[in-house]
């Protein structure tokens, strides 16, 4: 019998109820979430910051973005590795936020928590590998 | 024995009653938004393998006024993102390196001074400097 009175730590141990499923992915995909925060919190601000509003709004010597200087610095493996780093982390990071945005906002259950999954980790994996791809072309192939 | 589940139900609009709820709910949106500066990056890349014309219509597009000043509304989302998480490292971590656990904002300041020296390598070491 559950005691009535709240007793945390002290719950009677039922051995014949369903054990829950095992947890395989979501501990990967948590780090990866985990992880992709620190990467864009430190790393996303300036480089939007670079590319999308210091030559629009004259707060920067010169254009960051502009196609020759751009391309200049992509040869550089320390850029591609950068870029690559930047782009996994912000969709791993954002894709797992949007899971459960959606989640709170009523799209529950396992059917529709499947149906999120692979569509929000589906676009982690590609874009990521895609990432990886314009990464290393031209560098290594 | 039955176990009966009661969820937790909030009203509709409940993240709009309380200025905490909200600032919560903008720190989940930069999230998301996240995401979409990765695609737009890795579009970024496309453009640029698709050569000078292509890029240069992408980035322009990005500059035209309407969808510059809704990037701007992206990019401060992005930016509280990642001020709201270097505020609550030292409360959801505490990672004791003293006797006492650090006060959540010396542990802020720390981050933010990290994040002003990470971010002025990645000027130099990725975009060459100023």
């Amino acid at each position: 019998m559950r005691s009535l009175a709240w007793n945390p730590g002290r719950q009677t141990v039922h051995a014949d109820v369903a054990a829950p499923d095992e947890v395989l992915l979501e501990p990967v995909f948590w780090s990866l979430f985990s992880v992709g925060g620190f990467i864009t919190a430190f790393l996303l601000p300036v480089t939007l910051f670079l590319l999308f509003f210091a030559a629009p709004f004259h707060l920067w010597p010169g254009d960051p973005a502009a196609y020759a200087t751009f391309l200049a610095h992509w040869k550089e493996p320390l850029v591609r590795l950068f870029f690559f780093v930047l782009i996994g982390g912000s969709l791993f990071h954002g894709t797992h936020r949007l899971k459960f945005m959606l989640m709170d906002a009523g799209f529950k259950g396992p059917a529709a928590e499947a149906l999120l999954d692979l569509i929000l980790n589906g676009v982690a994996i590609f874009g990521s590998l895609g990432a990886l791809y314009y990464a290393l072309r031209g560098w290594l192939f | 024995m039955t176990v009966h589940e009661y969820p937790a139900r909030r009203r509709r609009g409940w993240w709009l009653r309380n200025p905490r709820y909200l600032a919560f709910q903008l720190r989940e949106a930069g999230g998301v938004v996240c995401a979409l500066y990765g695609l737009i990056l890795l579009n970024m890349l496309i453009q640029l393998r698709d050569g000078e014309s292509a890029y240069a219509a992408f980035l322009n597009l990005l500059r035209t006024p309407p969808v510059l000043y809704l990037n701007v509304v992206l990019f401060v989302l992005v930016l509280w993102h990642a001020l709201t998480w270097f505020m609550l490292i030292g409360k959801a971590q505490p990672i004791q390196f003293t006797r006492q656990p650090l006060p959540w904002k010396v542990v802020f300041g720390i981050n933010v001074l990290l994040w002003i020296g990470v971010s002025g390598a990645v000027v130099y070491l990725i975009f060459g400097g100023m």
